[in-house]
Formats: structure tokens, sequence, C-alpha cells
């Protein structure tokens, strides 16, 4: 993968901001996986890069962690940006609300793909046949 | 249906924000419409993180196909002004084709090579 996360690279420098839950490194709700915050290539993390769930934090704003809910939020679709970045729509499984989360370079290529995958793979839908044109 | 209240009568129709295609109610099958079935686009008039109305009233873009457990398919609309996220049914009469191209947009440009997975 082109995309892969060169484990040898000096480590980045510790951000004022804080997008983690206080420390260095935050359990994954949705596989157990212990997260480092802070990564190559990686500002904003939000999401396992593993399975990609998040934890409802924030409210309106990303990073204002004003939201009450801390809800597990599942990737449920993707979308592109006018600028060709992806897009994870996160999905709160407490509350329903929604929110666009930025990949990052060390997100789960294959796990990516399987959510992009799945208006493609309806049966009901021709759109495999579209694929093909 | 004789359900409507005289004093807050529910429109038959409501004109499309983007294209100003005058839209029914409701689709072919009875349930509510909430996005232009021609252009999709929708309007900003419920708050989906409080709960209620939404004093934005902006321009409600789609963005992306969501697909549920069941297989029924979600269009999820952008506030074109605040960002916020709404996710809908979609209409049996909605616009194929923009269907499809919001499906395969993010196939058609992907963030890695996607040669790598020719199993899928
Ligand atoms: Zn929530
Ligand atoms: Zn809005």
């Amino acid at each position: 993968m082109p995309r892969r996360n060169p484990a040898g690279e000096r480590p980045q420098r510790r951000k004022d901001v804080r997008h983690g839950q206080g420390g260095d490194a935050f359990r994954c709700v949705g596989c157990g996986l212990d997260v480092p915050v802070h990564a190559p290539g990686t500002a904003h993390r939000n999401h396992c890069p593993h399975c990609l769930t998040s934890l409802h934090l924030d409210r309106r704003v990303p990073g204002d962690r004003r939201a009450g809910c801390r809800g597990r939020m599942t990737a449920l679709s993707v979308t592109v940006r006018h600028d060709g970045e992806w897009l994870i729509i996160h999905h709160c499984q407490s509350c329903g609300v929604l929110s666009a989360n930025r990949i990052a370079g060390d997100d789960n290529a294959l796990a990516l793909l399987r959510i992009a995958m799945r208006p493609l793979s309806d049966r009901r839908l021709p759109v495999s046949a579209m694929l093909t044109l | 249906m004789s359900t409507t209240h005289p004093s807050r009568p529910v429109p038959k129709t409501f004109p499309c924000v983007r294209c100003g295609l005058t839209v029914t109610a409701s689709g072919p099958d009875g349930t509510p419409r909430n996005h232009c079935p021609s252009c999709l686009h929708s309007l900003h008039v419920l708050d989906a993180v409080e709960g209620g109305p939404s004093e934005c009233r902006s321009r409600m873009a789609p963005i992306s196909i969501a697909v549920l457990r069941t297989g029924d398919w979600m269009v999820i609309h952008r506030c074109a002004r605040c960002g916020e996220l709404t996710s809908n049914p979609i209409c049996p009469d909605d616009n194929q084709l923009i269907l499809m191209r919001m499906a395969v947009r993010p196939l058609a440009q992907p963030p890695f090579p996607l040669e790598a997975f020719g199993g899928l």
C-alpha cells in the first residue's frame, strides 16, 4: 500500500489541540484496540484506524467535545469532498446523530473499501452493470 | 386523508430549492418526501442535533448513499450553510442516475490503488 504507516519515522511533535480523551492513547469502543492519539500523517485522529469506529464526543463543531452522549459511532458510508478527499460518515448508535470525518493516513484500507462497496453490492440495482460501462 | 388540521394545512407540493421543480409532498408509495426526486436536493428545516425545527433553512446537497441492514438505501444530505448532516430514505421515483453516480463516486476517486483488492 502506498499509504503505508512508516513505523520508524520521527514521532510527530505534540500539538496544543486535544484530539484524544486527555491521554496519549484511547481504547477503541468498537474493537478494543489501543489507539495512539498521535501518528505520522494523522493530525486529527477521531476514529479507530482498524475498525473505523468513533465515539460521540463533539456536538456541532469537530473538536468541541460538547456532546454528553459518548455513544458508539459506527462508519455508515463514505463521501468524496470537492478536493477528492474521502470522508467517513459516522452514525451514533445511541442518539442517531451523523458526522463527517476525514480519513487518516493509517486507516484500514480494506475496511474503508468495504464501506464504499456497500451500495454497489446491492443486487436489486444495476450498479455493477453501470460499472462495466 | 382527513387528518389535516385546519389551522396547519399540510402542503401538497413544494418547490425544489435547487432546480425549481414542483415536488409532491409524498412519493408514489405514499411516504413523505424530504428531497426533490429530480436533483435530490433538500432544505434544512429540521435540527438533527437538538431535534425540532431548524432556523437554518439553507439548501442541503446529497453527498452519500448509506445502506441499512434491511438493504434499503438512504441519502445523506449536508447543509451548504451550517454543515449539518441528515439521512433520509430514497423514493422509488428518485433520479437513479444521480443515485448511481453518488454510489460509485468514492471508488472513482479512491485514496489508495484499488488494484491491490482485485479479489473483491
Ligand atoms: Zn450520540
Ligand atoms: Zn443548515
